[in-house]
């Protein structure tokens, strides 16, 4: 038991270290316990209209999303039409790694991006929220002024976003995407038919919930559900992240070029 | 016990758990395939999505030296975990542990980077669960 905790007691050292060392300018608004260390379980804050503060700098928990989208699900639970089973069934083995957009510097998609591990800062307003990924230097806008979607939406790697309140959740819809990304690494398809309804709860100062469901119809006999947690990151902020700078990468993944 | 255990093995796989923000590690590396080498540092290729630094590693035996790539994080994530890049130099005998790639070529993923010199341990930022 000693042996676990001191393990555990390292593990947290590292884990401070990482973010500590990084530019030495603290989070503003930070809530404080008695210790004078932040408190990231103090109540979630609200802007001045009393609607939840969203804003911050967030990251990914783990990384099980972003290589399993249905990691939390039953084997089974993922509703595939028979060609988008197949699909994954073949891309299971990493044969087909090759061929997917962010592994070729082209965006992640929606919801991937947010489940991969480059942090992401949420800039919000009564009208617009805007999300800006380090990842590869891409950004999403949220609408909140009560527009529709247009009636032919030109498809786009991480879509069009509408927004709303549902009491303390934001309910971001996202349509207009291309069909091209991959849901998660092990590579569940999307269509052009992706719709994609986000709801963003903060349940504290430093976690917020973001249960997604996907529905595209094209690649699933019904909409499915998962749902994520994301934490603060305390004391950064991004960093440009130019993908396309040196991507040696791809030249030994399996697969084939993307088309 | 055992579920404290569980919960910590979970925690250190987490740690371990390489991170390729862009793409697929499985696919390019093997898990099951870790490698130990020492070399000169003979370019470093602080870039995006993810560094690159080469070393020359010379067979004790026969003296013949084999060149690798190395490949670590992307310079954000690196710079999170305390590195800059002036952290490796040319010419910096390290020791590294990596995994290797699984196309059978002279490459291999970083876990962790110890400068010979001083015994100066970097990490790679291929620890997942702790930053980008």
């Amino acid at each position: 038991m000693k042996i676990l905790f001191a393990l555990l007691a390292g593990i947290t050292v590292f884990c401070a270290i990482v973010h500590a060392q990084w530019v030495k300018v603290p989070t503003a608004n930070t809530p404080l316990g008695a210790d004078g260390k932040p408190n990231l379980t103090a109540t979630a804050p609200r802007l001045p209209d009393g609607k939840p503060d969203l804003s911050g700098i967030w990251e990914p928990i783990s990384p099980k999303y972003l290589r399993d989208l249905a990691a939390d699900l039953k084997p089974g639970e993922v509703p595939y039409q028979p060609w988008a089973k197949a699909l994954v069934d073949s891309r299971a083995d990493g044969s087909h790694a090759r061929e997917e957009s962010d592994a070729n510097c082209l965006p992640q998609g929606i919801p991937k991006i947010a489940a991969a591990p480059a942090p992401w800062k949420i800039i919000q307003s009564a009208g617009t929220i805007v999300i800006l990924h380090e990842a590869f230097n891409l950004w999403r806008q949220v609408f909140l002024d009560g527009r529709q979607f247009a009636e032919d939406l030109n498809p786009s790697w991480l879509g069009y976003s509408i927004g709303k309140w549902d009491g303390d959740t934001l309910v971001v819809e996202s349509k207009g995407f291309n069909g091209k990304t991959w849901l998660d690494q092990a590579g569940k398809p999307t269509t052009e038919a992706l719709h994609v309804t986000e709801r963003y709860r903060r349940k504290n100062f430093g976690t917020m919930e973001i249960q997604i469901t996907i529905d595209d119809p094209k690649a699933y006999t019904k909409p499915w559900t998962v749902t994520e947690e994301v934490r603060l990151v305390l004391n950064t902020d991004l960093l440009e992240f130019i993908c396309n700078e040196n991507n040696r990468d791809l030249a030994h993944l399996p697969g084939n070029a993307l088309q | 016990m055992n579920q404290s255990f569980r919960a910590l093995a979970i925690a250190l796989l987490l740690l371990a758990m390489p991170l390729m923000a862009h793409h697929s590690f499985s696919a390019q590396y093997d898990s099951t395939k870790p490698i130990k080498l020492t070399g000169k540092v003979t370019k470093v290729e602080w870039t995006n999505p993810h560094i690159y630094f080469y070393i020359d590693v010379k067979d004790e035996k026969t003296g013949k030296v084999t060149t690798w790539a190395l490949e670590m994080g992307s310079p954000n994530a690196l710079m999170r975990l305390g590195w800059s890049r002036n952290s490796m130099k040319i010419d910096d005998v390290v020791n590294v542990e990596a995994t290797l790639a699984k196309d059978g070529s002279n490459l291999a993923n970083v876990r962790t980077v110890v400068l010979a010199s001083n015994g100066k341990r970097l990490l790679a930022g291929s620890s997942e669960g702790t930053t980008p």
